[in-house]
């Protein structure tokens, strides 16, 4: 507990001074695409599939800054539960490092792997008691597809992020990136597993920045 | 007589052995038509019992068989939906699949074949491996895992696209067949077919087949029944091939020679539909003892056929003589009638040259004597013409004279008989009044020289006409009314009665006098009568009369003749047109 105190303490100084030098913010919309009328039994999964693309229900995008970022010293730790045999939340944007937590929130054994290229893993069978909280550490960036041995249906995703600045729109498609760092990057918006949209920014202190990605 | 006898005699046999030939024929027919009907009958009930067997059979292994399949796709089914195997394919992780599939397929692949006997109700698997998208297989990293295979073999596997639902193939593998069924893998999250599993098993055999039934596989051009020697296997496996490359059916049977003996095979599409190469079940089974039954059955039919035609033989050669018996008999009656036939014709002719001869003979000799009778009258005559005789002389040549006109009455008669007998009279048919003739001649009787003291009661309408012609009728009339006056008792009487009845005229004539005998025939010519009487006659009137009556159409006969009254009946034919209706 200690060392997870330390660490935490750690991740606030690191973005403390960040965030007191940055002052920049960008602000808009991303069009996102029309909510499909998604099959009943697909609506509880969240995350849908259509021709091999993988997004979620309703449709929500990550807005993020793309560029040379400093590594930071550590993120904190995210959770993706498992409740009702689906992942909560079916989406989870993370910095590059970030380890994640999956508590399983069901009555039943849950099992939880991923083949995909930017993270393999298999956490083995596991029941709501497990302790400690099975967790993983993603150290590449890209697109982790989550699933359950036991229960095939189940689809949850990671996005791992070469940046701490990133942020999910609502479902409207609007966000606010705020305490950002001065200077030109990309800002991009991730729609779903195939589509990503970009546009170059250039973040002056104390202004915030309206990027509309149609 | 003999001659005849012996050619009826030989008709009648002709005619015996023609009806038995003919019977046997027809005997003989029946009995090879029956006789190949009920072989043909048995031959193709005993190849259906045969086929059934066989099918019953096959079938109850088919049965085992498809339940073996369903259990096993089931199976493959349940392997092919398992999440781990679906992340390696779906999300990228090739390497992972046969690792991922090793876990998952252990329970299938692990421990020893099972004993036949419960082969059945294995799911024991010899190898496993996994196509690509483009139905090539996916080379294992380790083949020890999945079951080692030889290139050869492994190639067998490969479809020429993904199936897209169970597929049954056979692959050969060294000497060995090998089961496989391919599952398809769809992707949980789009539903596109994106792999397939293609699990090996032992085939499936059963155990308890007939006896001498012996069953294997074809597939590719190559038979696969390890019961055979190999001579023999080559010279089927040719004939296999034909049958399974020709035939569109997916089962049939044929007869084959193996190593001398007759079988016969049955062949089943064991994989109908399948990407991978069509395999066929083949079974053989020895009809041997089908045949040699077949052969007992054949004898016992002909046994029986051949009775039968003994049989027919006897039967045959009884009904002939039976049915030649009426035969026979028809040509006795026959002969005999023609004998009785000859022989009347002959009288008939005799008797017709007899009274030509009669006829000829009654004309000249009436011409003969009318000529003297007439020399004879005229001397007469001019005898009584002369002055110098006595009264009694005068007399007497009166009484001469009244001869020789009776005898010219005769003559006359004679002649018009034997015209009539010859045909040569013919009637000139004319309307004549019976009443007027009637009368006339009752006044002519009452004029007679000799008339006796009767009385005549005429009953008769004026004006009756009878068709006829006069001369005859009214000769018809003379002899009958003479014969009334001739043969009367003094102070009898004549009653001449006539009347129209229908299409004819009726005229009786009756008087007293002695009674006609009932058995003597007064029609008859030159009849005389049997009872002495004071009056005769020449014996040809009454004749004549009915002759000449039934010429006209009519006749002529005795009423009655009893107590003193005698009465005749002439019937003409009425004067069409002419007399009153009666």
């Amino acid at each position: 507990m200690r060392r997870l105190k330390l660490l935490s303490l750690k991740a606030v100084f690191s973005f403390i001074p960040a965030s007191l030098l940055a002052s920049a913010a960008v602000e808009g919309r991303v069009e996102l695409p029309k909510s499909r009328s998604a099959p009943v039994q697909a609506k509880r999964y969240e995350i849908v599939t259509k021709a091999g693309v993988l997004a979620t229900q309703p449709p929500l995008a990550v807005v993020y800054l793309d560029g040379n970022f400093s590594q930071t010293a550590s993120s904190p730790i995210k959770e993706l539960a498992q409740r009702d045999l689906t992942f909560v939340p079916a989406l989870l944007p993370i910095a590059v490092g970030t380890r994640v937590e999956f508590p399983n929130l069901d009555d039943t054994y849950h099992n939880i792997f991923s083949y995909s290229p930017t993270k393999r893993f298999d956490l083995g069978r596991y029941r709501p008691e497990e302790r400690p909280i099975p967790s993983v550490v993603f150290d590449k960036p890209g697109l982790v597809t989550l699933r359950c041995d036991i229960h095939e249906h189940m689809r949850g995703l990671i996005l791992v992020l070469n940046t701490p600045y990133f942020v999910m729109t609502d479902t409207a498609g609007r966000f606010r990136l705020d305490k950002l760092p001065p200077g030109k990057y990309t800002l991009k918006a991730w729609i779903d597993s195939r589509t990503t949209r970009e546009k170059p920014v250039e973040l002056k202190d104390g202004h915030i920045l309206h990027v509309d990605l149609p | 007589m003999r001659a005849p006898d012996e050619a009826r005699n030989k008709e009648v046999r002709s005619f015996r052995t023609r009806l038995f030939t003919a019977i046997m024929v027809i005997v003989a027919t029946l009995t090879a038509l029956g006789f190949y009907l009920a072989q043909r009958r048995i031959t193709a009930d005993a190849e259906r019992n045969l086929q059934q067997t066989f099918k019953t059979e096959l079938s109850s292994m088919h049965e085992l068989e498809q339940l073996r399949h369903a259990t096993l796709a089931e199976r493959c089914n349940a392997l092919a939906g398992k999440p781990r195997i679906h992340a390696a394919i779906e999300d990228d992780a090739i390497d992972l699949l046969y690792p991922s599939a090793k876990d998952e397929l252990r329970d299938l692949m692990e421990g020893d074949e099972p004993p036949p006997e419960q082969a059945a109700q294995s799911l024991h698997a010899r190898f496993y491996r996994f196509l690509d998208s483009t139905g090539a297989v996916i080379k294992p990293p380790n083949a020890s895992d999945v079951g080692e295979l030889d290139a050869k073999t492994e190639a067998q596997l490969s479809l020429n696209r993904l199936p897209d639902t169970q597929q049954i193939g056979y692959v050969q593998s060294g000497g060995d067949i090998q089961e496989v069924i391919a599952v398809p893998i769809f992707s949980t999250d789009t539903g596109d077919l994106v792999s397939a599993l293609v699990i090996g098993f032992k085939p499936f055999q059963l155990e308890d087949k007939p006896i001498g039934m012996q069953s294997g596989i074809w597939v590719g051009g190559n038979l696969h029944l390890p019961a055979l020697p190999p001579s023999a296997l080559s010279s089927l496996n040719e004939k296999i091939t034909r049958a399974a490359t020709d035939s569109e059916s997916d089962q049939n049977y044929f007869r084959v020679e193996v190593a001398g003996a007759p079988q016969l095979l049955f062949y089943k599409r064991l994989n109908p539909g399948s990407l991978f190469p069509p395999a066929y079940e083949i079974c053989i089974h020895p009809i041997a003892p089908w045949t040699a039954q077949l052969h007992r059955l054949r004898w016992q039919i002909g046994g029986a056929g051949g009775l039968l035609l003994l049989g027919g033989f006897i039967a045959s050669h009884f009904v002939a003589l039976r049915m030649s018996a009426p035969l026979k008999k028809l040509a006795l009656d026959s002969e005999e009638n023609r004998a009785e036939r000859e022989r009347a014709e002959a009288a008939l002719a005799t008797t017709a040259e007899e009274l030509e001869r009669s006829t000829r003979y009654s004309a000249d000799a009436s011409h003969q004597l009318k000529s003297p009778v007439t020399v004879l009258r005229v001397g007469l005559e001019t005898l009584l013409g002369c002055e110098d005789f006595r009264p009694e002389v005068y007399e007497q040549l009166s009484g001469l004279l009244h001869q020789t006109h009776r005898l010219t009455g005769v003559i006359d008669d004679l002649l018009l008989l034997s015209r009539m007998d010859a045909g040569h009279l013919r009637i000139a048919s004319a309307p004549v009044n019976l009443s007027q003739l009637v009368d006339e001649w009752l006044d002519d009787l009452g004029a007679l020289p000799d008339s006796p003291d009767v009385k005549i009661e005429k009953e008769f309408p004026s004006g009756l006409f009878v068709a006829g012609e006069k001369r005859y009728t009214s000769l018809i009339v003379q002899n009958l009314l003479e014969n009334a006056r001739k043969y009367n008792r003094p102070g009898g009487r004549i009653r001449v009665g006539a009347q129209s009845k229908g299409n004819h005229v009726v005229l009786s004539i009756g008087n007293n006098g002695r009674t006609i005998p009932r058995d003597e025939n007064i029609f008859e010519r030159f009849h005389h009568s049997s009872t002495p009487s004071v009056v005769s006659g020449h014996g040809i009137g009454l004749n004549l009369a009915r002759q000449l009556a039934r010429l006209h159409g009519g006749e002529l006969r005795l009423v009655r003749s009893e107590n003193d009254w005698t009465e005749f009946e002439v019937r003409f034919s009425a004067a069409n047109g002419v007399n009153p209706a009666a």
